[in-house]
């Protein structure tokens, strides 16, 4: 398989085009000998440098300099694999950006995957002379997945669960590895929610999915709250209190509902409190934003252990950017899975987040299925 | 007549008891005071009063033996005395079942107490009670045969707010005076179960929500509404144009999904009416719609919330599948018009600054919907149930999300489930209490 990549054209990029992020992997040569360099081609090289001498681009365009990993060997080629992302309200400026530096002179393929690629197929087509290589987003997801976790890597592990998630005072990270994955609860959480069971690498179903995801947090917050970014909502998410929002079973038992094995801590009624407009008036941005917060999540918790339940799968790995600087929200959902299947259930997670649709796609550039 | 009034043994013998001027009771209830016998059916307390009743006998009035002779009959036939209420203490709303008795003699007219004539003057003749009290009078079901006795029953509801103004009315007319078991269900049963005790004298039969849910939900259905089925269902519910409610029962009812929307969300197997389960709940119920619309339209009231929503559209608030993929997402077969992102387009400055408050309000109704008809249908798939009802009173004047869910149901499961619906909502944990009361069920 590495002799037929061989031939491949640099750039190698991989493109996951997603309802509210796109995401970039773009793979550095590090052993480019004089010969490549001297016969590389101008606009290639302008490419290759201004992705790596910057950690910013434009006005929204980021490299997560942390999650960049180092002499990778993909093809035969050593080098570094970086992850960029920029929000898909700015595509525009990204396929005018294309079309000045000439891309498609280049002649390389551009393999992208999510929703975008099929929504934009014309524009890149148009606006900057490119044609797509189409991929369906789940399918990159898993096979993005399976090879992060499997890179020998000198950084940290990719995969990781919390011991204690219950207690904030001990709750740690612990590494892992996904050997012997299978079967697998994939949860994907970006916009929306997908979530998959994984017999093998080639088998797999999408189970169901949810359209209460980090779109809906986001917006939810933007509008209770008068934020406008992710960071924005979750820095007033770690201030807040949630429960001051939230009728919890206490509220309406006056304990725990007992019966039914219902704590009184509980949620029962999610901003239960705020029909009322005494309490509407005394909760704070923070609180609201916490509420929203802790209702999604603990939602796609809720639905994550049925799954797990019907599909009779005890791991479950959640990925996708609303986990991205999320702790919080992690934390809750490795307490969730734990406590309401009396520890059945074991949550895991990756530091890649939400990048792995895009190593798919490069994945598939490089050794196509 | 009376055989289905309880146990008739233990009444038997508890009345030969009483009337050889022996008292066997339990009860440590003091002269009139409220009885502490925990399981209050009202038998111990009325053999009690039969006992001192001998004892006035010789001296009493003619409607003092008239009233005698009225708990004599009552006991044999097993009844408690009135008045009757079933009663469920929500994390919103109380739901208050009330039987008008309208088979009264002139006789029992007469040595009717006072209070309690006021008691029933004031709950039919009004509509509205205080503020916030509605008589659901659509509701209303007539001459229905209670234990023996011909009446309507009354459906009545009032904010879990104004549970101390409840209270302190049932202070005010010397409710415990009357004796009469209060029968109650729901969280507040429990949460409130001191007030009533201090502050009106007043012992609550705690009763569990979800066994009287399923014990009035039958009750009613068995009974019917006014000669009409209680139960519906809509047919062609993914066409707006044919879509249409449709009578049916509820025959052969088990297994069926029970999903209960109040403020939470309950959903329940239920394979026979003494077996079932909770299979699951979900925190995003009419609670959560209510208080994220008071949030995000600044209304106060279910009805204005439901009033906005009708008005709006909720694809300017929701990122679709559309919106992401440009069509449908054929692989996994999501049509272009599902939601891919509930809200997502409010992170967006420019969208949140072009939708309305009614699009707003539209979009939590159907969020919240859809959440709760996808995770019924999940349960539905994994107990292999096919038959899902839905009630609670997040449902009640709210067609949107009733011909949601049926949609919903019959869309994502390819015409397998269906989507059933009943009339009286959210009332049912009320009337499962008062059946516990009356420890019967309809007379033939």
């Amino acid at each position: 398989m590495k002799q037929l990549c061989h031939h491949l054209a640099f750039p190698w990029f991989g493109m996951d085009i997603g309802g509210t992020l796109v995401k970039l992997v773009y793979f550095e040569p590090k052993d480019i000998t004089a010969e490549e360099e001297q016969e590389e081609v101008e606009n290639l090289k302008s490419i290759r440098r201004y992705l790596t001498s910057n950690t910013a681009y434009g006005k929204t365009g980021i490299r997560d300099v942390h999650l960049e990993l180092q002499d990778l060997t993909l093809c035969g080629r050593k080098g570094n694999l970086h992850f960029i992302r920029f929000p898909t309200h700015d595509l525009p400026a990204f396929l005018q950006m294309g079309r000045d530096k000439h891309f498609s002179s280049l002649h390389t393929t551009l393999c992208a995957t999510g929703g975008g690629a099929y929504k934009f197929e014309s524009d890149f087509r148009m606006m900057a002379d490119l044609e797509l290589h189409k991929l369906d987003e789940l399918d990159c997801l898993i096979r993005g997945v399976l090879y992060l976790d499997s890179v020998m890597s000198s950084g940290p592990s990719e995969c990781y669960y919390f011991e204690n998630p219950a207690d904030p005072d001990h709750c740690v990270q612990k590494p892992c590895t996904l050997e012997n994955p299978y079967p697998l609860l994939l949860v994907n959480i970006g916009s929306g929610v997908s979530i998959l069971a994984v017999y093998s690498e080639d088998n797999y179903k999408r189970v169901t999915g949810t359209s209460l995801g980090g779109g809906t947090f986001l917006g939810l917050c933007c509008l209770l709250t008068g934020c406008s970014t992710f960071e924005e909502a979750l820095e007033m998410a770690s201030q807040g209190e949630s429960t001051r929002v939230d009728k919890l079973v206490r509220d309406i038992y006056g304990g725990d509902y007992e019966r039914f094995g219902l704590p009184g801590w509980a949620v029962a009624s999610s901003f239960g409190n705020m029909m009322s407009k005494e309490k509407r008036e005394s909760v704070s941005k923070e609180d609201l934003a916490r509420a929203t917060l802790v209702t999604i999540t603990n939602n796609i918790g809720s639905i994550t252990r049925m799954c797990a339940l019907n599909e009779n799968i005890e791991t479950v790995l959640f990925v996708g950017n609303f986990l991205r600087v999320n702790t919080l929200s992690m934390k809750l959902l490795a307490y969730a899975m734990d406590y309401w299947s009396k520890g059945q259930l074991k949550a895991l997670f990756l530091r890649h987040e939400g990048y792995f649709g895009a190593v798919g796609a490069l994945l598939e550039l490089l050794h196509p299925s | 007549k009376a055989k289905n009034c309880g146990s008739q043994k233990v009444f038997h013998s508890h009345v030969m008891v009483a009337t050889n001027g022996s008292c066997c009771s339990s009860s440590s209830s003091n002269a009139f005071g409220s009885s502490t016998v925990p399981s209050g059916s009202g038998t111990f307390e009325n053999m009690h009063h039969l006992h001192r009743g001998d004892d006035a006998e010789c001296n009493g009035s003619p409607a003092k033996r008239c009233r005698l002779r009225r708990r004599t009959e009552s006991v044999r036939k097993h009844r408690p005395p009135f008045p009757w209420f079933g009663m469920d203490i929500g994390g919103t709303l109380v739901k208050l079942v009330y039987f008008e008795p309208v088979d009264i003699t002139a006789e029992e007219e007469q040595e009717e107490v006072e209070n309690l004539k006021s008691i029933r003057r004031y709950l039919t003749s009004n509509v509205a009670y205080g503020k916030t009290g509605v008589r659901d009078v659509h509701l209303e079901l007539r001459n229905l045969t209670m234990c023996g006795r011909t009446g309507n029953l009354h459906f009545i509801r009032f904010p879990t707010q104004a549970m101390p103004r409840f209270i302190q009315m049932g202070r005010d007319k010397n409710f415990s005076s009357l004796h009469t078991t209060l029968c109650a269900t729901g969280g507040g049963a429990y949460k409130f179960e001191n007030d009533f005790r201090m502050m009106a004298d007043l012992e609550l039969l705690k009763l569990d929500e979800l066994d009287c849910l399923i014990r009035g939900l039958l009750f009613v259905d068995r009974v019917g509404f006014n000669g009409h089925p209680e139960c519906y269902y809509f047919q062609n519910p993914s066409d707006t144009q044919s879509c249409v409610k449709k009578p049916c029962t509820l025959d052969n009812p088990f297994p069926m999904l029970l999903v209960n929307i109040g403020s939470g969300v309950s959903i329940l197997a239920v394979y026979s009416e003494n077996n079932y389960k909770r299979v699951t709940g979900t925190s995003l119920g009419g609670g959560t719609f209510l208080g994220l619309c008071c949030l995000l339209t600044g209304c106060e009231t279910f009805e204005e919330a439901l009033e906005m929503a009708s008005k709006g559209d909720s694809t300017n608030v929701d990122k679709l599948v559309k919106d992401i993929y440009g069509g449908d997402y054929e692989r996994f077969g999501l049509q272009g018009s599902a939601v891919a992102s509930s809200f997502g387009h409010m992170m967006s400055k420019e969208k949140r600054d072009s939708i309305s408050k009614e699009d707003l309000a539209r979009a939590t109704l159907v969020t919240i919907t859809n959440n709760i008809g996808s995770i019924a249908r999940m349960c539905a798939v994994n107990e292999k149930i096919e038959r899902v009802v839905f009630v609670g009173n997040f449902l009640r004047i709210n067609t949107v999300s009733t011909k949601l869910l049926a949609y919903a149901m019959d869309y994502w499961s390819k015409g397998q489930l269906r989507a059933l619906f009943l009339e009286h909502e959210g009332y049912f944990g009320a009337v499962g209490a008062l059946m516990e009361l009356l420890k019967t069920t309809e007379d033939p």
